[in-house]
């Protein structure tokens, strides 16, 4: 029986192709042992049914009896009858499609129960549309079905198919390729993840399909850099903004997740939600806001972050366009709120403020600059993060957020000032071996081992060209210079911050906090050897906290001393020669104190008796000489071991900072500033410098790199040569240009041919200060034309030159109108006297008011007219065609013929005009009216390429008489290259400032935004140029000169805003009004 | 043309040049400029005062004017009398832009049916043999220095164009101007053949100590806060020249004293009397904040 089923099985099959017989027999062998006769009679049936059903259908066969051997092992007959006639069913849909499913009904039978079939059948069928391309799609579904299932549960399956679905509808490769790559997206993502990521793909898919690939291939990735819990929402977030943003969708969406990297994983659930609520107003300004956070989180909290986005969020809905301005941090608004809700004080905000402050104190020009630049010099100093001086420039760290309030942290800044100002004011670097100290006089402090007041022996300048500075001479006296130096430092801080504290009352509260917070973080005292304890505890008593000195009790005597020549540098009067001395003395004391660990449980806090008066306890308990034979005898019954242990530094306190008098006195003699100002810098051979530093514990050039020694010190050496050259490098040409400046001023002669050079600082903008010198202003005359261009430009604007001129002669006739009609005044006014008295005769009273006075004698105003003469400036001016013109001709070409040659002919003679022409007009212009009323004027253009070489050119300087040569010069007016505004306005101002005036205008013409090579960061950036030019703005109202800029640029109201802000400026939008705007402008500005 | 109900005048008035300080002005030397006054007057000398606003040159003038004496001759009613030897009267003259020679010489005036002319300040001076102070004088119109040259030289003569005479200054009779070279441009200077007819006193702020005497006893406040208002003051100097275009004058911390001296406390007293008077520029604004508020605890 069922060898005949077989049999006629194998019959039905012979008329296909061989290759479905073979699969047949295969599976035959798998199923025989499993099924009852019955159902394989059903069996064979099945499968000769597919294979008849229509053309192809045979191979859908195959694939059936090829499934049925691995089916049948795990489900039963039953239950496989039930599942393949889902396959049957499709056999209506397409035979191949039903192949693909039995293919791969084994491999996904592990994941979907019998019953799930219909469904998942029925979504590859959904992508089936009748067509090859969708039919191989379809196929392609059950296919990747098995590796994709192991993923994602068949109900969420569907948003994958939708997602193919739409990409399909626009191309079928990319719908293909997709569904390839499913699978290993898939499993690159939490099981979470997974459906809110596609159904974030279906709207890609929808709002930007080309994305679609993108997505698949970054999108796992993008998404971890997200916290792990947040990332459903992240990507349901991206999908409400992609729904209203479009295409942009997943660029944000990659973009915001880079950003979410950047920033601390524990707020990203603070940003999304703050996010959230900003995606129902603004989809960019959701995103923008979180593209933000890595910057704004660097300065706010996430408390204050919500505080600053609720501000961005009242300004989003009152101006969509503000709003997403301000969280992309494009608004000033943005940047203040952040600031106003920031606790941290930034140097670059501050700095100009502090330097001020420290000059202030001081009386000297210091600098005050980041830390980080000293440090990055590599000339000694290592500590990026704390205070420090080299004498000219106080460093202070980037930014200071200790405390919650910006108050408190700028309190912060203003210690750390004060305390390096005051070493500067009170002369810590001022150390002379040759003057002695007045506190520690000579005589009182016998002298055990030469040493014993501070004063260095007489200066030694030995072999030719050696030179020692005093500090160095100071230290070399003594065989341990770091504890020598640790304790100059504590008693020089301690001197320091007395004065501070004396002279400046108002700074004490903070000083104290800080002391206090310093000594909170002190390593506890018991744990240190003897001589550390005692350096330990002088530190602590010189941040004014006796009560924290802990110290054995046996041994209070031996730790009295000390604090009492410490207490005594407090006295007024103190100098750093007492400090000196002070040093001296501890260090006899100190040195005879062994290092060792002390055995004893006594350790308590230290009474003080004499904090009140410095000068209290006898003058022979300073020293340890007199009298006690050995200190170490006193230490004798706490010595265990009496192992010596190696001395170690005290911690740094953090607001007095780095302190290396030894380095900062070499550099200022390097740097040829001590000794006589004239004196010549001396040079140093690099033995020398060698030599000097190998003693030198400041510069411990192991902590500079790890190299080995000689190479760092060898590196440093060369920091260290480079940093003096520079400085004087600088110097000298700084006199040269002392030296131009006078050539610039004489008057009257032609300038020489080369250009006069000068030299202007520039201001960098986040650095907030100056870079010093670095423009050179090259100044020259204007080439010579003909003069016939000035004649000729009056005559085409004969009318406007008469109107200008009259409106001037207006402004004129005050200077010299009496004032007539006063009851006091210079004489008498002849007409009124007249008047007067014949009404008198007449009986009539009458008012005597028969005065006059000349109220202004001169008129006094000075302008520098500057005008941009870069090479945009060559642009033509697009012309307003009048399109009607074209239709008068009526289509008949003669009538055209004629206009257009007239036309041409008319360009011929009248070439479009440049910006420059305008520009050149409105000088003539403007020059007949200044020569109208008087005032004194001078016309300059500027241009130029690089900071080394921007051109000044003289049309007419502001003594110049107005003659032929400046017509011709004007004649000659012509776009060069650059646009530098900056250094072109502040040699304006120095030319105004030599001209005498009550009323100076500086006027700048331009036809566009400053911009020059290495004017900001790259050429694209447009702050840094904007910037500089308002700085240069603002110098000249500091000088009491008006500036006033006017531009033919139609976009100028962006940048002129942030440029001028509260200066006068104008956009001129018609550029062809110029000539006759500027006048205008001009008498405004004067009336 | 008193009347006989004449109503209580709670000012008084002096003729220009019958001014005299009847108390001593309080003013403490700083260097030898007494004796090198007393010296130019005795020798009728002009003398030009140089030196930043405030720092005391017109009361150097007064204290001057109060201890130069000389017998006293009023002039009333076209006789003169001796009265008693008594200090030197002294004309002050603020300069300003529009002041015209014939405001320092004198003109007509219509008086009924009459003209009378009226003696200008400097005309008085010179009849009174009084110190004529013109302050600032390079703010005054050009046509002075007309004025100013024949009286300052060997002649002492001036010119009184409009009455065609010519009036030879009488003994004690000084010109005394003051400039000051700091908040000109360097161009609005005196002339050389202007400058060239003076002895030169230069003014600066007083050092420290001094003029910690000179706000407490002027303001009458504590040593203490006058110490540090000269401290301030000092330090604020430091920035002449950048940022600031002149430093504190002693008398706005004279202004400061005296604001503290009434209750109101020292940091605010700073702001509204020297820091806001000083500058209008934000940032120096806070700079010099900073140094009042290091200095000053509140």
């Amino acid at each position: 029986m069922t060898a005949q089923l077989v049999e006629e099985a194998r019959e039905g099959l012979r008329q296909f192709p061989p290759a479905l017989g073979q699969e047949f027999e295969t599976a035959l062998e798998a199923a025989l042992p499993v099924l009852e006769p019955d159902e394989l009679d059903q069996w064979l049936r099945d499968g000769l049914d597919i294979a008849r059903h229509s053309l192809r259908s045979w191979e859908a066969a195959s694939e059936y009896f090829r499934a049925s051997g691995p089916v049948l092992e795990q489900i039963t007959y039953d239950r496989m009858r039930e599942w393949c006639a889902v396959g049957i069913d499709l056999m209506e849909t397409s035979p191949a499609l039903s192949g693909a499913l039995f293919r791969a009904s084994p491999a996904v039978l592990p994941h979907l129960s019998v019953s799930q079939a219909n469904d998942w059948s029925a979504q590859g069928k959904s992508l089936y549309k009748g067509t090859w391309k969708s039919g191989s799609l379809s196929a392609q579904y059950f296919d990747v079905s098995p590796q994709i299932l192991p993923h994602l549960p068949l109900s969420q399956m569907r948003l994958l198919v939708d997602l193919i679905d739409s990409l399909a509808s626009h191309s079928y490769e990319l719908a293909s390729a997709c569904l390839g790559m499913a699978p290993g997206v898939l499993s690159q993502l939490d099981r979470t993840d997974r459906a809110p990521f596609l159904e974030f793909g279906g709207i890609v898919a929808h709002t930007a399909w080309v994305d679609a690939r993108v997505y698949f291939e970054r999108g796992p990735g993008a998404l971890r850099q997200v916290s792990e819990d947040q990332r459903p929402r992240y990507l349901s977030l991206a999908g409400q903004v992609a729904m209203q943003v479009g295409r942009l969708g997943h660029p944000y969406f990659i973009e915001a997740a880079q950003a979410l990297s950047e920033v601390d994983k524990d707020i990203h659930e603070g940003l999304l939600e703050l996010s959230e609520q900003l995606a129902g107003h603004s989809g960019d300004a959701a995103m923008e806001f979180i593209k933000s956070s890595p910057r704004v989180a660097q300065r706010l909290g996430i408390d204050d972050i919500a505080r600053w986005q609720e501000f961005g969020l009242n300004i989003l809905q009152q101006s969509r366009d503000g709003g997403e301005a301000f969280f992309r941090l494009e608004s000033a608004r943005g940047e203040e709120v952040m600031e106003a809700l920031s606790s941290r004080v930034d140097l670059d905000r501050v700095s100009e403020l502090i330097r001020m402050y420290c000059k202030a104190l001081t009386g000297v020009d210091v600098g005050v600059k980041a830390s980080e630049e000293l440090t990055a010099k590599g000339v000694g100093w290592v500590d990026e993060s704390s205070p420090t001086t080299e004498g000219t420039t106080i460093y202070l760290p980037e930014n200071v957020e200790r405390y919650p309030t910006k108050d408190e942290n700028f309190a912060v800044y203003k210690v750390f000032a004060t305390h390096q100002a005051g070493r500067l004011e009170f002369g810590s670097f001022e150390y002379q071996s040759a003057i002695n100290p007045e506190l520690f006089p000579a005589d009182q402090n016998g002298t055990r081992n030469g040493h014993g007041n501070g004063v260095a022996p007489a200066v030694v300048e030995g072999e030719e060209g050696e030179i020692h500075t005093d500090m160095e001479l100071f230290f070399d006296q003594f065989d341990d210079r770091r504890l020598a130096h640790d304790l100059f430092t504590i008693v020089e801080d301690t001197r320091i911050d007395t004065i501070v504290k004396r002279e400046y009352a108002g700074v004490r509260r903070a000083f104290s906090r800080l002391q206090q917070a310093a000594i909170e973080r002190r390593r506890p005292v018991e744990d240190m050897p003897a001589r550390q304890a005692m350096v330990e505890n002088l530190l602590r008593a010189s941040l004014d906290e006796i009560g924290r000195i802990r110290w054995p009790g046996e041994l209070a005597e031996e730790m009295r001393a000390p604090l009492r020549i410490l207490n005594r540098i407090r006295s007024e009067g103190a100098t750093v020669q007492d400090s000196a001395a002070a040093t001296a003395l501890l260090y006899e004391w100190l040195s005879q104190i062994p290092n060792v660990e002390l055995d004893t449980e006594d350790w308590s806090d230290f009474e003080q008796e004499m904090s009140g008066d410095p000068d209290s306890g006898e003058d022979s308990d300073m020293m340890p000489g007199s009298g006690s034979s050995g200190l170490e005898e006193s230490f004798m019954p706490f010595m265990p071991g009496s192992e010596e242990r190696p001395y170690d530094s005290p911690d740094p306190v953090d607001f007095r900072g780095d302190f290396k008098p030894e380095l900062v006195q070499l550099l200022m003699k390097l740097k040829g500033e001590t000794g006589s100002g004239d004196a010549p810098p001396i040079p140093l051979s690099k033995e020398q410098l060698q030599e000097l530093l190998e003693k030198s514990v400041e510069i411990s050039i192991n902590e500079l790199m790890d190299m080995d020694l000689a190479e760092s010190s060898g590196m440093f050496l060369d920091n260290l040569l480079k940093e003096v050259n520079q400085i004087q490098g600088e110097r000298q040409e700084g006199q040269q240009a002392m030296g131009d400046d006078s050539t610039g001023a004489d008057d009257g002669e032609e300038l020489p041919v080369e250009a006069a050079s000068f030299y202007y600082d520039e201001w960098d903008f986040r650095a907030a200060d100056y870079k010093p010198r670095w423009c050179r202003v090259q100044e020259q005359r204007g080439e010579s034309g003909t003069s016939n261009y000035y004649t000729e430009t009056l005559h085409e604007h004969t009318q406007l030159v008469q109107e200008t001129r009259k409106q001037f002669e207006m402004l004129r006739p005050e200077m010299f109108r009496k004032m007539k009609r006063l009851t006091d005044g210079e004489d008498y006014d002849l007409d009124a006297v007249i008047e007067w008295y014949t009404e008198k005769i007449a009986g009539a009273t009458s008012e005597t008011k028969l005065f006059y006075r000349r109220n202004k004698v001169d008129r006094d105003v000075a302008v520098a007219f500057l005008l941009d003469v870069s090479a945009s400036t060559d642009e033509e001016i697009q012309k307003h065609h009048d399109q009607r013109q074209d239709d008068q001709f009526d289509d008949d070409p003669r009538k055209y013929l004629s206009w257009w040659a007239q036309r041409r002919a008319e360009a011929a003679r009248h070439p479009g005009k440049r910006i420059i022409d305008l520009e050149k007009e409105a000088t003539v212009l403007l020059i007949e009216a200044l020569e109208t009323i008087g005032d004194k004027y001078g016309v300059y253009g500027f241009s130029g390429y690089g900071r080394d070489n921007v051109e000044f050119f003289v049309y007419k300087d502001m003594d110049e008489p107005f003659n032929d040569k400046i017509k011709e010069r004007i004649d000659k007016i012509a776009p060069v290259r650059s646009t530098r505004m900056g250094p072109a306005i502040r040699h304006c101002i120095w030319k105004l400032q030599n001209t005498d005036a009550k009323v100076k205008i500086l006027m700048l013409l331009s036809d566009g935004r400053p911009q020059d090579h290495g004017y900001g960061r790259d050429r694209t950036e447009k702050e840094y140029a904007i910037h500089d030019t308002k700085m240069a703005l603002t110098e000249a109202r500091r000088e009491g000169m008006v500036p006033f800029a006017l531009t033919v640029d139609r976009a100028g109201h962006d940048y002129l805003k942030q440029m001028c802000q509260d200066m006068a400026y104008e956009v001129v939008a018609d550029i062809e009004s110029l000539p006759r705007r500027l006048p205008a402008l001009y008498r405004r500005l004067t009336g | 043309m008193t009347t006989a109900t004449e109503p209580i005048t709670e000012y008084r008035s002096w003729a220009v040049e019958e001014f005299r300080a009847e108390e001593e002005p309080y003013y403490v030397p700083v260097s030898d400029e007494v004796e090198v006054f007393e010296a130019a007057w005795n020798n009728k000398i002009p003398v030009l005062l140089k030196g930043p606003t405030g720092c005391g040159k017109t009361r150097f003038v007064e204290y001057m004017a109060y201890h130069l004496n000389r017998p006293l001759a009023v002039v009333r009613d076209g006789k003169a009398e001796v009265e008693s030897e008594s200090n030197l009267p002294l004309v002050t003259v603020a300069c300003h832009e529009d002041l015209t020679a014939s405001d320092l010489v004198g003109r007509y005036l219509l008086e009924g049916n009459e003209t009378v002319w009226i003696d200008g300040p400097l005309t008085r001076a010179v009849k009174a043999g009084a110190i004529c102070y013109l302050d600032e004088v390079v703010e005054a119109r050009k046509d002075t220095t007309v004025l100013i040259h024949p009286l300052t030289d060997h002649r002492r003569i001036l010119p009184v164009e409009k009455k065609s005479q010519l009036l030879q200054a009488r003994d004690g009779f000084l010109l005394v101007i003051s400039f000051n070279p700091g908040y000109q441009s360097a161009l609005k200077d005196l002339k050389q053949s202007t400058r060239q007819r003076f002895v030169a006193v230069e003014f600066d702020y007083p050092p420290r100590e001094t003029e910690a005497e000179i706000v407490q006893h002027e303001a009458e406040c504590s040593y203490e806060v006058a110490l540090n208002l000269a401290k301030m003051a000092e330090k604020i100097r430091n920035l002449r020249e950048h940022g600031l275009a002149e430093g504190a004058s002693t008398r706005l911390l004279i202004y400061a004293g005296r604001m503290i001296a009434a209750g109101v406390s020292p940091r605010r007293a700073c702001q509204v009397s020297i820091v806001w008077p000083l500058t209008d520029d934000g940032e120096v604004q806070r700079s010099i904040e900073e140094v009042v508020s290091s200095i000053f605890e509140d």
